[in-house]
């Protein structure tokens, strides 16, 4: 627009509105609505869907690889299902036993006239080892 | 009207006044906020018998920005006297020239014009929003425009509809 020095009259009422109107205002920032309204809290079901929390690194390897190894030992489909089973069963012992049998043999006594009466008598008490 | 509503509807007249009044968007942005967050903090304090929530949320508004006029200028009186005209220069844009001469209008008529001029407010919607009467506004509307058709008269348009030069 072209504009000139002009000294003298004052503007009109429809040259000032035209003037004034030339001055515009910059648009309110988007931001101002955020800082007015920050977002309100979900409801606790909404929440749930979204919880979240913090796990220390060696505990969320730890537990990484735990479930990988679950994978990994989880039978696939149509592989046979190996079942383990311990059960307590009796079972009949057979036992040898030793038996000592002491086996005398009959002798046929000597003559009567053969005997004779012992002139001293020596006793000799025989003890076995665990009586010493 | 909700808060929502409110802010959907006045926020960009409220951002404009402020920014108007103060000339800084940094100041406009940060009084816009303050303003609605009084009224979603604490909507009951609106009552309905003393005016809308239109001339409400702008009067929170245009106390927030005479406090900062205030703090701004602290030496210079409301109601001043005459301001020298504006001399036209030759990078001189009209808007920086027509904002100038409505900054250097003493603030109880500034935002008089403001709210009437660029805000479309009525004589009684401005008195709600000044707590001043009807015809006090008109007369301070009636002083900022004198004032107004001095200080831009080096700004008339060349050839313009009305024929004046």
């Amino acid at each position: 627009m072209k504009m000139e020095p002009f000294d003298g009259d004052e503007l009109s009422d429809s040259e000032l509105d035209n003037l004034l109107k030339k001055w515009e205002a910059p648009p309110a920032p988007a931001r101002l609505r955020a800082a007015v309204f920050p977002e309100e809290p979900k409801p606790k079901w909404r929440r749930l869907w979204s919880v979240s929390f913090r796990v220390p690194m060696p505990v969320a390897a730890a537990l990484a690889l735990g479930l990988a190894l679950a994978a990994w030992q989880w039978p696939r489909p149509g592989a046979p299902l190996e079942l383990v089973r311990t059960e307590r069963v009796e079972v009949p012992v057979l036992r040898e036993r030793v038996v000592t049998r002491t086996v005398y043999r009959y002798r046929a006594a000597p003559p009567a006239q053969t005997l004779k009466p012992v002139a001293e008598l020596r006793p000799r008490i025989i003890r076995t080892p665990d009586e010493e | 009207m909700t808060p929502r509503e409110a802010f959907d509807r006045y926020h960009q007249a409220v951002y404009r006044f402020v920014y108007r009044l103060t000339a800084r968007e940094d100041l406009a942005e940060d009084i816009t906020q303050e303003c609605f967050l009084a009224f979603v903090r604490a909507p009951q304090r609106f009552d309905p018998t003393r005016g809308s929530v239109k001339t409400y949320l702008f009067s929170i508004a245009r106390h927030l920005a005479l406090k900062q006029y205030r703090d701004d200028r602290e030496h210079e009186q409301l109601d001043g006297e005459e301001l020298a005209a504006v001399e036209p220069d030759g990078g001189w844009e009209i808007s920086s020239a027509v904002a100038k001469a409505v900054a250097d209008l003493p603030a109880l008529q500034q935002e008089s014009l403001i709210l009437f001029q660029y805000e479309g407010f009525t004589l009684e919607e401005i008195a709600d929003v000044v707590s001043a009467d009807a015809g006090t506004v008109k007369s301070r509307l009636h002083r900022a425009r004198e004032r107004l058709r001095r200080a831009l008269a080096a700004y008339r348009e060349v050839g313009n509809e009305n024929g004046t030069v």
